[in-house]
């Protein structure tokens, strides 16, 4: 049984519709990518998981347990944690007091001093400015940070919205980087929403392509980076 | 030109400052409710002023220092900041800000009017209390009462600033200030956090209020003075944490100690209004000014 799925999801925001009919499983374990272009539906379908729209019928199912009717936080307790898109660090707060607020749950705050080690383990960067405003880093730490903060709430899940964006080359493959290492080293399950079609395909195990709120085009990760439709669409090899 | 006896300066200076330090308690209320909600509170001064009268009510009938009236004022503010958040605030989050203004500016009609209804337009003062001497230091004299108020507002202070900055609440607070949405993200329960922040500005009244009380007599208009000074000092302030309200509330108390000196009591208000406009021109985010 996958560890999420979504399940004929239509979903948006107030009247707008922006999802129709989406189905995806996430396998434990697993990288999930969703590639797709600008305004496709990627960050309503991350938003959609978090219960931040409105979803109009469908169903998502977390560890067997139908998650439809729940709010953010609760989700959130349950295992679930999304990095948003453009960082959105807690500006005023240090660095420190960003990875205490990503334990607030029961669940994570008992084991806040463990989970700190592990994650100042994946970013050493941050425990030398644990003490800098988070509103002073440069774009590829602010990453780092938003990556660690939703770390900090030992999530099964982790949704990963356009980590790479607005960064340096150098700073983008670093963050891939990170990512592979959390699944294979930090046994973390991700579902990655990219524009960088081909980084992500690489690391990925399974793939969803999401074009106007469909989902059009799905399969190992592998196979898709020989799929001829998606090589033309997004010229990328 | 207009002369002033220096010794009377000083003394005048010194009871600004103590001034100055209720004034920041009574604002800290509206900063924290303002900065983690972005709800402007109209009846932040109402608030006072209820609860001036309600420290004369418990005072009178228990034969009690005012100041002890806080242990029950202050969780029963509590309970009324988090009851009037769940049962008007919440409705108008989100709304357009002209909502969220008639919704406090209705509340605050409600506040007044009820305190003139059963009051009417009497002051109540609290004939006794254990601060009711004075203090000589030196050629100054100061009086108990108003030196103990600053420095239990300095601890009040001091308390919330210690539960911002330590405490799994306070960061959670903070973490919605800055960003409701992520906040959310991060599993923060934040409909629990802006009831919290309310019924936590709320109480801070209700001990204002008791302070107030041991030098000062509750009237239904009370509201009106220290809901104008606490914007005034949370303008000023701009958003800059315990810190800045701390040093705009001193700011203002000096100002009109040195307004009453220099001039006459009358010319108070020109004073810590003059002092606004002039902070604003030349920092128009504030003191402390972020955003």
């Amino acid at each position: 049984m996958a560890l999420l799925e979504l399940k004929n999801v239509n979903a948006g925001y107030g009247e707008f519709r922006v999802l129709f009919d989406v189905s995806a499983k996430v396998e434990r374990g697993q990288i999930v990518a969703i590639v797709g272009p600008n305004g496709a539906g990627k960050t309503t379908t991350l938003r959609t998981i978090m219960g931040m729209t409105t979803l109009y019928s469908g169903d998502i199912v977390f560890n067997g347990r139908s998650i439809t009717r729940m709010p953010t936080h609760k989700r959130v307790e349950l295992g679930l944690s999304m990095v948003p898109e453009g960082r959105r660090v807690f500006r005023t707060l240090t660095v420190y007091e960003n990875l205490v607020a990503g334990a607030i749950t029961k669940r994570a705050w008992e084991k806040l001093e463990d989970t700190l080690e592990m994650v100042y383990n994946i970013f050493p960067k941050l425990k030398e400015r644990r003490n800098q405003i988070a509103g002073t880093l440069s774009g590829g730490e602010a990453q780092m940070l938003a990556i660690a903060r939703a770390l900090m709430s030992r999530p099964d899940v982790l949704l990963l919205d356009e980590p790479s964006l607005g960064l340096a080359p150098k700073i983008v493959i670093q963050i891939f980087d990170v990512v592979k290492k959390l699944r294979d080293e930090a046994e973390k399950t991700i579902l990655l929403v990219e524009q960088h079609v081909k980084h992500s395909l690489e690391i990925a195990d399974y793939a969803y392509v999401l074009e106007q709120g469909r989902i059009v085009l799905e399969g190992e990760a592998q196979k898709l980076m020989k799929d001829e439709r998606l090589k033309k669409a997004y010229l990328i090899f | 030109m207009i002369s002033v006896e220096p010794m009377l300066l000083v003394q005048n200076i010194v009871n600004g400052v103590f001034m100055g330090l209720i004034y920041s308690l009574v604002a800290l209320g509206l900063a924290l409710i303002f900065g983690v909600m972005d709800i402007i509170n109209f009846a932040h001064g109402d608030f006072v002023m209820i609860g001036a009268y309600l420290t004369f009510l418990l005072a009178t009938t228990l034969l009690v220092d005012p100041t002890l009236t806080a242990f029950i004022t202050m969780p029963l503010f509590f309970v009324i900041g988090v009851a009037v958040y769940k049962g008007i605030i919440e409705r108008v989050l989100g709304a357009e800000p002209l909502i969220q203004i008639a919704v406090t500016v209705g509340l605050l009609m409600v506040l007044r009017n009820l305190a003139l209804m059963i009051f009417k337009a009497e002051p109540r003062g609290v004939p006794f209390t254990v601060f009711g001497f004075p203090i000589n230091v030196g050629p100054i004299t100061i009086a108990a009462s108003r030196l103990v108020a600053g420095i239990v507002s300095l601890v009040a202070l001091f308390l919330v600033h210690m539960l911002l900055t330590r405490t799994k609440w306070g960061i959670a607070m903070r973490a919605t200030a800055d960003d409701r949405e992520v906040a959310e993200l991060m599993g923060i329960n934040v409909k629990k956090v802006y009831a919290v922040t309310f019924g936590l500005g709320i109480s801070l009244t209700a001990l204002a209020a008791a302070l107030i009380m041991t030098f000062s007599r509750a009237d239904p208009y009370l509201g009106l003075l220290y809901g104008l000074l606490s914007w005034v000092i949370v303008a000023m302030g701009g958003l800059g944490g315990v810190i800045g309200v701390l040093a705009s509330g001193l700011i203002i108390g000096v100002i009109e100690a040195i307004g009453i000196s220099v001039v006459s009591a009358g010319a108070r208000e020109l004073f810590i209004y003059l002092t606004f406009f002039l902070i604003l021109w030349f920092r128009p985010r504030g003191l402390f000014g972020r955003r």
